[in-house]
Formats: structure tokens, C-alpha cells, sequence
């Protein structure tokens, strides 16, 4: 049982949770039992909680998946749940949990996928305010006091520790109605579908809604005419607040786009239909320049800002070049809002190998090892050699966005036959979850085959995704966007249930993956 | 002979065959054992949501006794009162459970409002009728039926009246259209039923006129677009095309018939494109070989066009050579054609948009053009009947 450490009883005496209403104290009857016979039962038991959730959040499954036999002794390692005594280091199958009960009279014990309690007498599993806290902090930002504090939540924190107390908080929100939940259509203004799916996916992403449903970007104190932040402020307020069910005009978004000067994206101001991709990079720079440093993004360098929309959206990227003569090593790090994987090379490959359509359909891990795992030649400038080499370069993820936006090259434009774009309609087969750890700099350089605190860390969920349908030139976007554990379409004004695997058979232009800790 | 137990897994549901080789019977036992954590990991989360929120309204519910036995004013003051119900125990501004919340407790209050939540949706699948004597909390379970949003919502399809005229709402009927629900739309505003929605309208932030959101881009678009840069280069492509686009260019989307309605310059048959038209057509009607657009593209003028439209469908019965109504009929058509993508009107590549807008600006400088309506996509027509009909409505 090396699995539980015999780690000192901490000096400050655990907690229980105090009372909130509409909320019980316990988790049940028998563990209101254990919790009030005294201080030191208390302690051991909330410690050993920690223990158990530390040992099957962060040891390697083996460790608390083998379960020794109550009858014959025997270790074996299922690959069903276990059960952790709360009261005892047993590791226990869950046929055995009553002849421990019975024999050594414990009565809780951990489930081993996700930390869940179980109480023997209730037969039931208990949901106790106090362990569910220390559970969900446990495997949302992977510590139980919270003083690893991610970025964002810097943001957040008020500088005034008195601004933090419940009383204040309460005294200054308004509590918004049941029926207000974010679900609502945006009209469509003529050809402006593009807008929509990026609008609803940018009102589903849970940073994003907290950033201004804080108020951080006030549309009454703004100044600035046209603010496009403001207008999303306005958004914001309208979706979560408003009680009204019918669909959204985006009016003050439009004008606010009509009018700005944004030279790069002056193709997107047309009534035509356009690309959700630039319009979703549009939006993301002009919310910087309205939120951020006011400084414009230099393409292709390291910029960082304290803004919302850096915060959420980039990542940085580094290219390691290495030249095959001198084998000089060159990093150049490059800030990324989204990640752009291009379909055309590995629908070619596929073709080649599986002549039927099916086999042609991939996956997007196969995607991003394509573009972040494998290594491509080329030519550069060598500094130490003082010449043109040959060298081979390897792009790998420096470090993780918050919310990771992904882009499947659908539209490609081809050479030759009449230099047309063409739309690639290979189907990509995304998953719920994405584990971004073999993409990162720090696969590369160490090995984390036994980290898996940090592949924890770096496991996104999908809570977004754009859908183009039709042709190239014409066509539609809808959207699915999460919230909780239900999916929803979204097309223009219209608001629709989607079941999951509506979700994951659509043909996906851009994908938005939230990391997990913050999920 | 293999006892059942080596093979298969926990949930007991994919089970080797008996005469099964080691290999086989691992496989199976792995598979339902993956299987039975799929349905572990899943009921665990029902289960934790469920029982939360049982758990929940019995504290509400005993919170409630409580403050109402000790007559406080204070609601926030915790009352120094036992109280012991089924599900849960009062003390001392505690509330402890009693029992598996499960068994005592058979609805769910609302944690915000107090109010108890309807546990089925009112309408589509599932759908249960609600007790009218209870007022429940107006977090609705969401509805999920064919046609209707999650709300139960429905708009007035997007037609030529845009919910305006009865006459055009009746023509918009189509027994085919699956996509409109029975009932929906017919008749006026005052006719719908609660649930049918009518397209809103809004305000252009410059010029603060009404627009209706359908054309709130486009309307835009002339509005604040082309004081900008967009009119230039407009400008500047108009005089480099010089017209020589030929038959593509009488983009007189509008019949005759309408143009008397809208007096059109003649000047904005050189509206800017992109693209050549024709080439664009041919693309568009490639690409939906059934579409009867086709038939009417050969034809030569807007008349002939109108006839062949009303004998290939029979619905329409209203025989006036308006051509207003020839242009409903049009409309109608398009509408089938892109009744999924509703007011998804436009193309990449073929500005048909920038059109109206310069005659928006000219259309008193010129009388009605006499050029015959040139062979083209009802798409257009649209376009240019909502931009126009915008202008007449409310002129500037």
C-alpha cells in the first residue's frame, strides 16, 4: 500500500463547510454521525478524502485500481471503479466493500473514476457539501486551496479583499431570471450567418460571459462611439439577463462592424456572405483594441496583453529549427490566437492509401500531428554557418490558450484548374475531450509519459463548433454550442436540442475546446 | 467449458462465445468492462444532479417552515426553531438530511426562486401537461419538436409580405414546405398564435430609421457602408466595367410591374460585380439540376417567364398580370429552393447586394427603365424587393 503516504495530520483542524441555504450541512445522516463525534475524526476523515482524491487524480492507475481480495488475499487490478475505504488504506472491488463493512465497520468508501463517496448504510452515494468542494477543486484546477491561481483568475480577483466577502457580492449583483440562460437565436440580417455562429460562440464561452457579465466592460461608462465591446457588453446583458425567448438582432454588432476601419479585414464589410474564420479574427482584434493595451497585434510576433481576449484565446507557438549542417538549433516563439490545420496534404495521403470514401474520413489528432508533432524540411539563412543549409523544423505549442480555436482548412485555394477555391468536405472526426499534452513544447523536451498532473492540465473540452454547410460560394453556417452537458444547435434565430452524436458527425469548420480546469 | 464469469466483463452484456479462444474472451471482458464504465460515469452524473437537487428542496422547503413558525420579519435571520419533516431536520439554523433524499423528496424547488421546476416539457417529445394551479419556476424543461425551437417558438416563414399582407401569407402556404409547420404564419399578427414569431425590426445606429432585420445588413451597407469606401471602389469598378457585361447587367431584378412601384434609374443596370452573373448562374444551376429556375432562365422576357411560372404551379390562383404578383410567385419558388437557409440570400463572389444600393440613392433621379426584364435568379429579385420595398415604406 504505497498508495497512501503516512503524511503528518495537518497542524490546522478541517472544516466542515458552514451552512448555506437552501443547502443541508451533511451529505447524509451517518455522515453527520462521523463528522460530529469529534475534531480528530473529523480531521482524519477530511484528510484522507485528500489523500484518496490526490492518489486516483494524480498516481498512475494501477496504484489505486488494485484491490486486494478480502477473501483469498489475492491483488487484483480491475478495470471497472474500485472502492477506497475512507476510514482505512483498504482498496476494496465493490462486491467486497460489504464483508469490509461488516468485518472492520466502515462505512464510506471512495469510488475510484471520479471520487465520488458511497455510504454503506445508505446504500447510496452521498453528495457531502464539504468533500463535493474539496472534489471539484481537486479535479478542476488539480489543488484543493485554490492558491495556484491560473491567470484569469487574477483577473477576476478583486483587489479589495472586502470586495471578496459573500454579503458584498450579494449586495451587488442582480440576481437575473430563472429564464434568462443564454439560449437565443440571432437574427439573421442578410447574409450574416457568419457573424452569428461567431457571435454564439463567443456568448458560450464560459470566460468570455464572466468577463462581462462582471460588468469589466461597462456599455453605460464606455465612451467610445460604436464600441464594439460595448456592443457585446449589451449582448451579454440580453442573453443571460433578459427574459425573452425570441431571437436576437445584432444590430449594434453590425453598425459597430459597418463602421470600423479595420483595414485589414475591409473585405469582410459587404452584405456577401463571408468567411466565420476572419470574421472571428476580426472580432478578436477588435475586442483587443477596445479592451487591451490598445497596441495592434504584430503578425508573427510574441505579444502578450493583459486583455480578455489574450487571456482566453492565445497561446504561443515555437518553431525549432535545426540546421542539418552545423545542427545549430533556432527557436523563434510566435503568439497564436487560433490554429489553422490544413486538411488538403492528409486527404491526399488517405486517398492514396484507402481507395473508399470512409477511408478518407481522419481524425483531428491526426491533424495536429501532422502540423505539431512531425518535423518538415527547409531551407534557411544559417547564422553559424553564414549560408543557405538545409534544416529540418518542428512546430510545437509553447504554451496553452485558455480556449483553444481551432480551424479545419476547408477552403482551399488550388492551383491551376482555374485557380478556384475549392471546399474540402473530408469528414474530420473531432473529440469531446482533446489531450493537447503530445503538442506541447514540454512533451518534446521531457518525458511525461508518467505526468499526469500535467495531462490533466492539458486536457480541453469542446464547447463550440461551426458548421459550414453548401458550396464554397454560397452556403450556411449553424453552430452547436454546449451548455452543462447539453448540446444546442443553433441556426440563425432558430434554437434546437442537438444530441451529441449530431454534434460529432458534423462536418466541423472551426472547433472551440475549452481547457478543462476551468470547465 | 469457461464458467460465464471469464467471459465477459462487469456489466455482464458482451459475452464471448463459449468455445472462445484466451485472446477472445479478453477482448470481450475488456469491452464490457469499458462499456460498463461508459454507464457508471454516466449514471453517476444523473444521479449527482438529481440527488442535489432533492437534497436542496428539502432544505428549501424546511428553510421555509422555518421562517415562517418563527413570524421574523428579517427573512436572512436564522429562526431558533426545530422543525422535522420527512425528508429533513430544522436545529438551530441547520438543516440536516433525513433519509435518502431520493425517497422523501419527489419534486424539485428551484434554488433561486423557490418555486418548483416543471419536470417535463410542455409540448414535443416527452411532453406532459403542466398542472395550471401551480406556478412553476420559469426555467422550463426545453422543448424538442420538429419545426419549433426550444422554447416552442416558431416565426412566420420569411416570405414576400413578410407577415404584412394576407394575400401573400396565404400564397406562402405550401403543403410541401415541411419546414413551416401547419397553421403557422397564416393570417395577421393579431391571428398567430403566441408562439409564432414575426421577424422583429431594429434601428440603424446612423440614420435611426426602422429597418427590419432581414435587411438590417444590407440597409447598412448603404447606409454606412457606402458613404466609405466602398461606394469608391464601387465607383471605380463601375466605370472600369463600363457596362460591358452586356445582358447580365439589365439586373433589373425587379418585373415591370414593380419598377412602376420603384421608379429605377436605368444608371444602376451597371451595378458593380465582381463576378460575371451569367458565369455565377451557371454555376448555382448546375448545382440543383431541379431547379425550375433553369426553364425560366431561357426565357427571353419577364412575361413569358410569369406564364410558365403560374402553369408550374398550380397553387397560385390569383390571375391579375400584376406583375407584383408574379414577383410573389418568384419569391415562392426561391423560398422552396432555400427554405433550410432562410434569408440566406446572397452569393459569395457576385455582389448582387451592391446593386440596390446606388439606386436607393438615385431612384428619384430617373424615370422607370424600359428594358425588359433580363433572364435571372429569382435570388436577386428578392434582394432587390426587400431594399426597395424598404425605401418605399419609410422614404428618406
Amino acid at each position: 500500500m504505497a498508495a497512501r503516504p503516512a503524511t503528518p495530520a495537518s497542524p490546522k483542524n478541517a472544516r466542515i463547510k458552514s451552512p448555506q441555504p437552501g443547502q443541508p450541512v451533511f451529505g447524509c445522516e451517518h455522515l453527520q454521525r462521523l463528522f460530529n463525534q469529534d475534531q480528530a475524526t473529523t480531521n482524519t476523515s477530511i484528510h484522507h478524502y485528500k489523500t484518496i482524491l490526490r492518489n486516483i487524480m494524480e498516481l498512475p492507475p494501477w496504484e489505486y485500481q488494485s484491490a486486494k481480495m478480502t477473501d483469498t488475499g489475492a491483488i487484483i487490478t480491475p478495470m471497472t471503479p474500485t472502492y477506497l475505504c475512507l476510514q482505512c488504506p483498504s482498496i476494496l472491488t465493490e462486491e467486497d466493500c460489504v464483508k469490509h463493512g461488516s468485518k472492520k465497520s466502515h462505512r464510506f468508501y471512495v469510488e475510484s473514476r471520479e471520487g465520488y463517496l458511497y455510504c454503506q448504510m445508505c446504500d447510496d452515494f452521498v453528495y457531502d457539501p464539504t468533500l463535493e468542494e474539496l472534489r471539484l477543486r481537486k479535479s478542476g484546477s488539480g489543488t484543493f486551496s485554490g492558491a495556484r491561481k491560473r491567470k484569469q483568475d487574477e483577473m477576476f480577483a478583486a483587489s479589495d479583499p472586502a470586495k471578496d466577502s459573500p454579503s458584498y457580492i450579494s449586495s451587488n449583483t442582480t440576481a437575473p431570471s430563472c429564464k434568462a440562460n443564454g439560449l437565443r437565436g440571432i437574427y439573421n440580417a442578410g447574409a450574416t450567418c457568419y457573424q452569428n455562429v461567431v457571435l454564439q460562440s463567443f456568448l458560450h464561452n464560459p470566460i468570455l460571459r464572466n468577463y462581462y457579465l462582471s460588468d469589466a466592460h461597462s456599455s453605460a461608462k464606455c465612451e467610445v462611439p460604436y464600441c464594439l465591446s460595448c456592443a457585446m457588453d449589451d449582448m451579454f446583458q440580453e442573453f443571460y439577463v433578459a427574459e425573452n425567448t425570441n431571437g436576437y438582432t445584432a444590430a449594434n454588432i453590425l453598425s459597430g462592424f459597418w463602421i470600423s476601419e479595420k483595414k485589414a479585414f475591409e473585405n469582410l464589410v459587404t452584405t456577401k456572405e463571408q468567411d466565420a474564420h476572419e470574421f472571428f479574427q476580426f472580432l478578436a482584434e477588435e475586442l483587443h483594441e477596445r479592451n487591451g493595451d490598445g497596441k495592434k497585434p504584430e503578425i508573427g510576433s510574441e505579444h502578450s496583453c493583459n486583455c480578455i481576449i489574450h487571456q482566453t484565446f492565445y497561446g504561443k507557438i515555437q518553431s525549432t529549427t535545426t540546421c542539418q549542417h552545423c545542427n545549430g538549433v533556432t527557436n523563434q516563439v510566435q503568439s497564436f490566437l487560433d490554429l489553422s490545420l490544413p486538411l488538403e496534404n492528409l486527404t491526399q495521403k488517405k486517398g492514396k492509401k484507402g481507395s473508399s470514401t470512409k477511408a478518407n474520413a481522419m481524425t483531428l489528432q491526426e491533424c495536429l500531428d501532422e502540423e505539431y508533432i512531425k518535423d518538415d524540411k527547409c531551407e534557411y539563412r544559417c547564422n553559424n554557418c553564414d549560408s543557405m543549409q538545409q534544416a529540418r523544423r518542428q512546430t510545437s505549442l509553447k504554451l496553452l490558450p485558455n480556449v483553444l480555436s481551432i480551424q479545419l482548412k476547408r477552403f482551399e485555394f488550388k492551383q491551376g484548374r482555374n485557380e478556384r477555391a475549392a471546399k474540402l468536405d473530408t469528414p474530420v472526426h473531432f473529440p469531446l475531450q482533446l489531450n493537447m499534452l503530445p503538442y506541447t513544447t514540454k512533451a518534446r523536451t521531457t518525458d511525461t509519459t508518467e505526468h499526469f498532473e500535467l495531462a490533466r492540465s492539458c486536457v480541453y473540452e469542446l464547447f463550440s463548433v461551426v458548421v459550414h454547410v453548401g458550396e464554397i460560394d454560397t452556403g450556411h453556417y449553424v453552430s452547436y454550442c454546449r451548455l452543462g452537458n447539453q448540446w444546442f444547435a443553433f441556426n440563425d434565430h432558430k434554437v434546437e436540442m442537438a444530441s451529441i452524436s449530431d454534434v460529432l458527425s458534423a462536418r466541423a469548420y472551426l472547433l472551440f475546446y475549452i481547457v478543462r480546469s476551468l470547465a | 467449458m469457461a464458467p460465464e464469469s471469464e467471459r465477459t466483463g462487469k456489466a455482464g452484456v458482451i459475452v464471448a462465445p463459449e468455445d472462445a479462444n484466451p485472446m477472445e474472451k479478453i477482448a470481450h471482458s475488456i469491452l464490457d468492462d469499458t462499456l460498463y464504465n461508459i454507464v457508471h460515469d454516466l449514471l453517476m452524473k444523473v444521479h449527482r444532479d438529481e440527488k442535489m437537487a432533492r437534497a436542496g428542496t428539502a432544505a428549501i422547503k424546511i428553510e421555509k417552515m422555518a421562517s415562517d413558525a418563527s413570524d421574523s420579519s428579517t427573512p436572512d435571520a436564522k429562526p431558533d426553531v426545530r422543525i422535522e419533516t420527512d425528508a429533513a431536520i430544522y436545529e438551530e439554523g441547520r438543516v440536516f438530511l433525513k433519509g435518502n433524499p431520493l425517497k422523501t423528496t419527489k419534486d424539485i424547488l428551484c434554488p433561486r426562486c423557490h418555486l418548483p421546476r416543471l419536470l417535463n416539457p410542455t409540448d414535443g417529445k416527452g411532453a406532459q401537461k403542466p398542472d395550471p394551479s401551480i406556478i412553476y419556476c420559469k426555467k422550463h424543461p426545453y422543448i424538442d419538436k420538429p419545426g419549433y425551437d426550444i422554447y416552442g417558438q416558431t416565426w412566420v416563414p420569411a416570405g414576400p409580405g413578410r407577415g404584412k399582407k394576407k394575400k401573400d401569407m396565404e400564397k406562402k402556404m405550401d403543403p410541401n414546405d415541411a419546414s413551416s409547420p401547419a397553421g403557422a404564419g397564416e393570417g395577421s399578427a393579431k391571428d398567430r398564435p403566441p408562439n409564432v414569431l414575426s421577424f422583429p425590426s431594429a434601428t440603424c445606429s446612423k440614420c435611426k430609421r426602422c429597418i427590419l432585420v432581414t435587411r438590417l445588413n444590407n440597409h447598412m451597407g448603404s447606409c454606412i457602408g457606402n458613404s466609405g469606401r466602398i461606394a469608391s471602389r464601387a465607383a471605380a469598378q463601375k466605370i472600369s466595367n463600363g457596362g460591358s457585361n452586356g445582358g447580365s447587367q439589365n439586373n433589373d431584378n425587379t418585373p415591370p410591374g414593380s419598377q412602376k412601384g420603384t421608379p429605377l434609374p436605368t444608371s444602376r443596370a451597371a451595378s458593380p460585380r465582381k463576378r460575371d452573373g451569367d458565369e455565377f448562374d451557371e454555376d448555382a444551376d448546375e448545382s440543383d439540376p431541379a431547379n425550375p429556375k433553369k426553364k425560366k432562365k431561357l426565357k427571353p422576357t419577364a412575361l413569358t417567364k410569369k406564364v410558365i411560372l403560374k402553369t408550374s404551379k398550380p397553387m397560385v390562383k390569383k390571375d391579375k398580370v400584376k406583375a407584383n404578383s408574379s414577383l410573389n410567385v418568384e419569391q415562392k419558388i426561391d423560398d422552396e429552393d432555400t427554405k433550410d437557409l432562410t434569408a440566406q440570400v446572397t452569393r459569395k463572389k457576385s455582389a448582387p447586394k451592391t446593386g440596390p444600393s446606388p439606386a436607393k440613392k438615385l431612384k428619384l433621379g430617373a424615370g422607370k427603365p424600359n428594358l425588359p426584364a433580363a433572364p435571372k435568379k429569382a435570388k436577386r429579385d428578392r434582394d432587390l424587393e426587400s431594399e426597395s420595398s424598404g425605401t418605399l415604406s419609410s422614404p428618406p
